[in-house]
């Protein structure tokens, strides 16, 4: 029997199901036993990448170092909106230590977005690019974009996405502001008819910002041509993506384009595509012969590299009177700036609840600001933020507890497709959630509190696309000291995959840990691993690698029975020990065995299996907040955020922990002080910055308590993992505005919760 | 302009333009590439380097200031590779994700260590106001340092 | 940048040098206005090694002398500050983060350019020579509420707050000799001067900061309002020195900061403050009075709420 064989895999990712063809194993594994029964699976265990970071000797791409390297650096438009006429380079070019420039005055036409190119003369945002310089330094390469002069009309702009979608506004694109010239439509049942039945209604508005994501490493890559052979050493969380990509503009074949990423300082989303300073650092470092660098700074990663889009979104729920949710209706828009991309924030409305009438009706639309990137579970803080409050309002509204409404519009089965769960413990997270967080001594009445500083405590549900799914490889080498090497073409944004991928290894074969070596993020020793995002990382990573290491127990099984003359079915593999139960003077260990194959080494293979056909891998949660509001200064302090997620099996305790308190900051964050700002009147961002664009401080930090409700899931791969990434970031901020309106008997329904706005609202309720 | 100027416990004598960073000396003159650099205005602290026994933002100081200093870099701080009792806390402690802003986080904890043994948490926390973390939530990094203050008495 | 490095070791040569170059003294403000290229200049002058500018003196009932060398840090760990003027100490710790206080100076705190991101950004604005103030009709909500126009920053310094309710004096020394001015007077608003923040003109330097002996019997405080815990510029501070005497305040004075492009002091607040009941109603109705003739812009009308929030704040915590 062959060891794969091949299906049609269909993946939810980020947006949209996708089908690939995928190779998968043609006997996969049984499920594991709970974690309990397992020696290192769902431990905390150390990461293996540790000591490389804090001792400071960990290389990021940001670090590489080659000889004669030249530096890059990229000119990017002053103004929102803008055709260019001519641009000069000649002043330029003659500053000693400049080694070349491309712009549209000589690089050749490459495709970007789906009708722009690499260097567009049409800009479309502060921030776009113009040119690109190389030079002996980042010195000389700045000083050089200074003397490139730009003759260009400058052209009416928009930067608010209300004004952007009148007829009156300036158009970006010919076919007007409206990406694909129309809403998204989505509808199921009648809610007309639904809001006309209704016991109790309720209406609002509620805007979110637009958030950059700000990973501690800026986005830079170093290329290296060695004849017709590119290596980029790339901070991405897609090496296949990046190859792929800029082996089409380069037109060359993927096979002499190397991508690699050892350590990556953070990405978020932001770095899950190809960057046009990739393709320009290869376009000039094959012009002048020598490896180049290109480095996006901190200001341009907050004009440039993509961004949470903003909503503005109008939702009507109703209910019966026995808390019954009958109807949702939502409506929003969102910029998404001067390219193609994505503001969709409806995905919560549309199958968070048991809801039989929906809805939904959402806008991207064209504005002069920077492009939308997938941003940690893209929509749906936004979409979670706006459906919560009306959840919380909807339940006030008929007098139930918030916690109640929601059991009981618990879905059984999804609600958009009448699917089966593989796994769903919504129920358990509420519960136990709810239990930590003490929520049976929350205020009855929003803002009972007496005193100026008034305490509270929300709650929001979680919902989110897990399980990930093949295409996942993975390769296990085996050598002759018994250590072994696990490679898979796969990232590691410090989510800690080096560390579960090396687990897993010790898990099946007892290899001590210190002797495993984890290779990953490198194309040309692949094997082919999705990029790493939407949380599908460790769910479609892990199976590949114990396949493959089940596949070289089975291996190992075969060589000591040849080895020990034994047969193979009376042979047990235990703690690394192979035993004839028939003699028990017949065994051998690992290395034993592999002593007897001189140099050789064993190589085994192995997939991540299909979905299960027919069935939704979906994670779920809710969060807690505990708040106090400081009425004179509007100032929200968030005490304590209890999570509880059903995320199938945990893998490592202590990343996942790290994992969700990273992402509860960045929700906290996002509920109250980050925010992109664009000055309306001239079109440009005002706080490019790290101080002016505000990420939170050690000093922010509530107590937070992290509830893994879930053991595995039973049906969707042989690790049952779902992925854990972003469940953490998309209820925080809707648990903390529900929180604050239990604080203060005043709902702030726009996003970020800055103490300006919490005045103002108390000062106007 | 020429200076001298000690980096982990060695010697150097550089010529150097006026206007090189302190951070670049280090990581381009030098080769120390653990120090980084992740906003350039101080904003971040990233660059963190334990200058004269201060924590300073490496981005933000000329190297010509560095004459005649001290400086430890997140290289200087194992011993013959044995970890400091602060990076193996980190490293318990998981207080480590994406690493691009541990070395400055390392040096300020240290630093905070060599000043104040026995850190409450708010002085903890107060330690390392001034760096900046996007992929943790900091918990794991106030229960290392915690737990490094705590095994060195 | 490029820039070349001069290295006077005299006062009087600093003073010779003019208006040849800006000042390097911390850097922690200077470095990062030259990279976003605000300040544009092709020399620095390194002023730390100046000797006498870095010491803090306790003069007796002459007060104290702080040199604009001191760093913030050192400020913090002084014995004599710690002892005779808590505010001071209080204070500097909310200034910036650990790193920037061990850099910056005390001169430097108080002699720092605007942080207005218009400012700061790449907008031709008035303080820059151009001719727009981009806050007004923009994105003003960290701006002036009062004192503002044509420009209308507010003064990013909290050092500058305290030493004002602290009734400190600036010396000022230059090759034409020394002068010693209030701090109310030394600093001045975009109607006088849009392009800059004091009177410092080129050749001129701060050479002292003087702390006249504190009267005893006074409480003190400095409440910085921020949007971070830590590490953030004051949307709205306070500094308060207030005499309490049972269930009144007998005299005091209240500095402010976020509200204008100076640090603010108005002799009309103070006198209120003399015999002030702290009984919630006279409160209420001593904060409701302030700021009655502020202007607030279109986004920042909160910090006249939320001024006199903290200035109840600080009485209601006298008790």
């Amino acid at each position: 029997m062959a060891e794969s064989k091949y299906v049609k895999s269909k993946i939810f990712f980020e947006e949209e199901f996708e089908e690939k063809l995928a190779e998968v194993p043609t006997d996969p594994k049984g499920p594991w036993p709970a974690n309990d029964n397992l020696k290192i699976i769902g431990k905390p265990v150390s990461r293996i990448d540790g000591y490389d970071k804090v001792s400071g000797t960990a290389v990021y791409t940001f670090d590489i170092n080659l000889p004669r390297m030249a530096q890059a650096r990229i000119l990017r438009s002053a103004v929102p909106h803008a055709k260019i006429k001519k641009i000069d380079t000649g002043k330029a070019e003659s500053l000693p230590g400049v080694l070349g420039i491309l712009s549209s005055n000589n690089a050749q036409e490459i495709k970007w977005f789906n009708t722009s190119s690499l260097f567009d003369t049409h800009l479309r945002y502060q921030g776009d690019e113009i040119a690109c310089v190389v030079a002996e330094s980042e010195a000389i390469a700045l000083k050089a974009l200074k003397l490139i002069k730009i003759e260009f009309d400058e052209l009416p702009f928009t930067v608010d996405a209300k004004e952007a979608m009148g007829e009156k506004a300036p158009k970006i694109y010919d076919e007007g502001n409206i990406q694909g010239g129309k809403p998204f439509e989505y509808a199921r049942g009648d809610v007309d008819k639904a809001f006309q039945e209704a016991d109790a209604i309720v209406e609002d508005t509620f805007d979110t910002q637009v958030a950059i994501h700000n990973p501690t490493e800026v986005h830079c890559s170093v290329v290296n041509w060695d004849g017709d052979d590119l290596t980029v050493w790339d901070s991405t969380q897609a090496i296949y993506g990046v190859r792929d990509t800029v082996a089409d503009a380069l037109k060359m074949p993927a096979s002499k384009v190397r991508i690699i990423k050892k350590y990556m300082g953070g990405g978020f989303g932001s770095k899950l595509e190809c960057g046009k300073y990739t393709v320009m650092a290869a376009l000039l470092a094959r012009k002048i012969g020598r490896p180049v660098r290109i480095v996006v700074d901190r200001k341009e990663m907050n004009l440039a590299v993509g961004n949470r889009p903003n909503s503005v979104q109008k939702l009507k729920l109703a209910a019966s009177k026995d808390g019954t949710l009958t109807a949702i209706s939502h409506y929003s828009y969102g910029a998404i700036g001067g390219y193609e991309g994505g503001a969709g924030c409806s995905w919560p409305a549309r199958q968070m609840y048991k809801c039989d009438n929906v809805k939904v009706e959402e806008y991207s639309v064209f504005t002069n600001t920077g492009p939308t990137r997938p941003f940690r579970a893209p929509g749906y803080p936004q979409g979670i933020f706006a459906l919560d409050s009306a959840i919380d309002m909807l339940a006030e509204k008929i007098r139930m507890n918030p916690l109640e409404f929601r059991m009981k519009n618990n879905a059984e089965k999804h609600p958009m497709w009448n699917a089966p769960f593989t796994s769903k413990l919504l129920k358990e997270a509420y519960e136990q959630g709810a239990k930590a967080i003490g929520w049976d001594k929350r205020n009855n009445q929003p803002g009972a509190d007496k005193g100026p500083v008034k305490k509270g405590m929300g709650m929001a549900s979680q919902i989110w696309w897990g399980g990930g799914g093949p295409p996942s490889h993975a390769v296990l080498k085996l050598n002759r000291d018994g250590s072994a090497r696990v490679i898979a073409g796969t990232q590691d944004l410090g989510t800690g995959t080096y560390t579960f991928m090396a687990q897993i290894v010790h898990e099946v074969l007892d290899i001590p840990m210190d002797k495993i070596e984890v290779i990953l993020g490198d194309t040309a020793v692949g094997p082919y691993c999705p990029s790493s995002g939407g949380s599908t990382t460790a769910p479609s990573v892990s199976p590949a690698v114990r396949d493959a290491a089940e596949n070289m127990k089975i291996k190992l099984l075969e060589a000591a029975a040849a080895q020990l003359e034994s047969e193979k079915k009376n042979l047990v593999y235990v703690n690394g020990l192979i035993s004839d139960t028939s003699n028990p003077e017949k065994k051998i260990d690992i290395p034993g065995l592999m002593g007897k194959m001189g140099e050789q080494t064993i190589t085994t293979t192995g997939s991540r299996e299909a979905n299960p056909e027919g069935y939704i891998t979906q994670t779920f949660g809710a969060q807690f907040a505990k708040v106090e509001v400081d009425t004179l200064t509007g100032k929200i302090k968030v005490n304590k955020i209890v999570a509880a997620h059903d995320i199938g099996r945990v893998l490592n305790r202590k990343t996942l922990d790290n994992q969700f308190h990273g992402g509860i900051m960045q929700g906290l964050s996002y509920a109250l002080m980050e925010e992109q700002i664009v000055d309306i009147n001239t079109g440009k961002v005002v706080n490019t910055n790290l101080h002016d664009y505000k990420i939170p401080i050690i000093a922010d930090i509530p107590e937070i308590e992290v509830i893994i409700v879930s053991e595995a899931d039973p049906m969707n791969s042989n690790t049952g993992v779902k992925g854990c990434g972003e469940p953490a970031i998309i209820p925080t901020a809707a648990a903390i505005a529900n929180a604050v309106y239990n604080a203060i008997g005043v709902r702030i329904k726009s996003l970020p919760m800055t103490p300006d706005k919490v005045l103002m609202a108390l000062n106007q309720a | 302009m020429k200076i001298n100027l000690t980096v982990n416990h060695k010697n150097y004598s550089l010529q150097i333009n006026s206007d090189l960073l302190l951070v670049d000396l280090l990581r381009d003159h030098i080769g120390l590439t653990g120090t980084k650099k992740g906003c350039e205005i101080g904003e971040c602290g990233a660059c963190t380097v334990i200058m004269n026994g201060k924590t300073v933002n490496s981005c933000l100081v000329l190297a010509v200031q560095a004459d005649g200093a001290e400086i430890t870099t997140i290289e200087g701080v194992a011993n013959n590779g044995d970890l400091h009792p602060v990076q193996q806390a980190f490293l318990e402690h998981d207080a480590v994700h994406c690493g691009f802003c541990t070395p400055g986080m390392v040096l300020s904890a240290i630093n905070l260590l060599n000043h104040n043994p026995n850190p409450t948490e708010f002085e903890i926390r107060e330690a390392i106001a001034g760096n900046l973390c996007r992929c943790t939530g900091y918990q794991q990094i106030v229960e290392a340092i915690q737990s490094a203050a705590d095994k060195s008495k | 940048m490029q820039f070349s490095y001069i290295q006077p070791t005299s006062i009087e040569e600093v003073f010779k040098l003019g208006s040849a170059a800006p000042l390097y003294a911390g850097g922690t403000d200077l470095i990062g206005l030259m990279k976003d290229d605000i300040i544009k200049t092709d020399k620095v002058i390194n002023i730390k090694k100046l000797k006498g500018l870095d010491k803090i003196e306790d003069k007796g009932n002459k007060g104290i002398e702080i040199g604009p060398l001191v760093k913030i840090a050192d400020l913090i760990e002084n014995e004599t500050i710690q002892e005779k003027c808590p505010l001071l100490v209080q204070t500097a710790k909310e200034i910036a983060s650990p790193q920037l206080r061990n850099m910056g100076t005390v001169g430097g705190n108080i002699c720092q350019r605007p942080r207005c991101w218009y400012y700061r950004g790449d907008f031709d604005c008035i303080r820059k020579g151009g001719d727009t103030c981009y806050a007004v009709g923009g994105e003003n909500k960290y701006h002036c509420i009062i004192g503002g126009g044509p420009c209308f920053i507010v003064h990013p310094s909290d050092l500058a707050v305290a030493l004002l309710a602290l009734d400190a004096k600036i010396e000022i020394t230059s090759e034409n000799g020394q002068k010693t001015v209030p701090v109310n007077d030394f600093f001045i608003l975009p109607e006088d001067d849009e392009t800059k923040e004091n009177i410092l003109e080129p050749g001129e330097i701060v050479t002292k900061i003087i702390l006249p002996e504190q009267a005893k019997g006074f409480k003190t405080t400095y409440i910085k309002f921020k949007e971070r815990s830590s590490w953030d510029f004051a949307v709205v501070s306070v500094a308060a020195v207030l005499k309490t005497d049972g269930n009144m305040i007998k005299n005091g004075k209240l500095a402010f900061g976020g509200v204008a492009p100076h640090p603010w002091m108005e002799a009309e607040i103070n006198q209120k403050l003399t015999g002030l009941n702290t009984d919630e109603a006279s409160v209420d109705a001593f904060t409701s009075s302030l700021f009655h003739n502020a202007e607030p812009m279109e986004k920042n009308e909160y910090k006249v709420i939320l001024a006199r929030n903290l200035v109840k704040r600080i009485i209601d915590n006298l008790a």
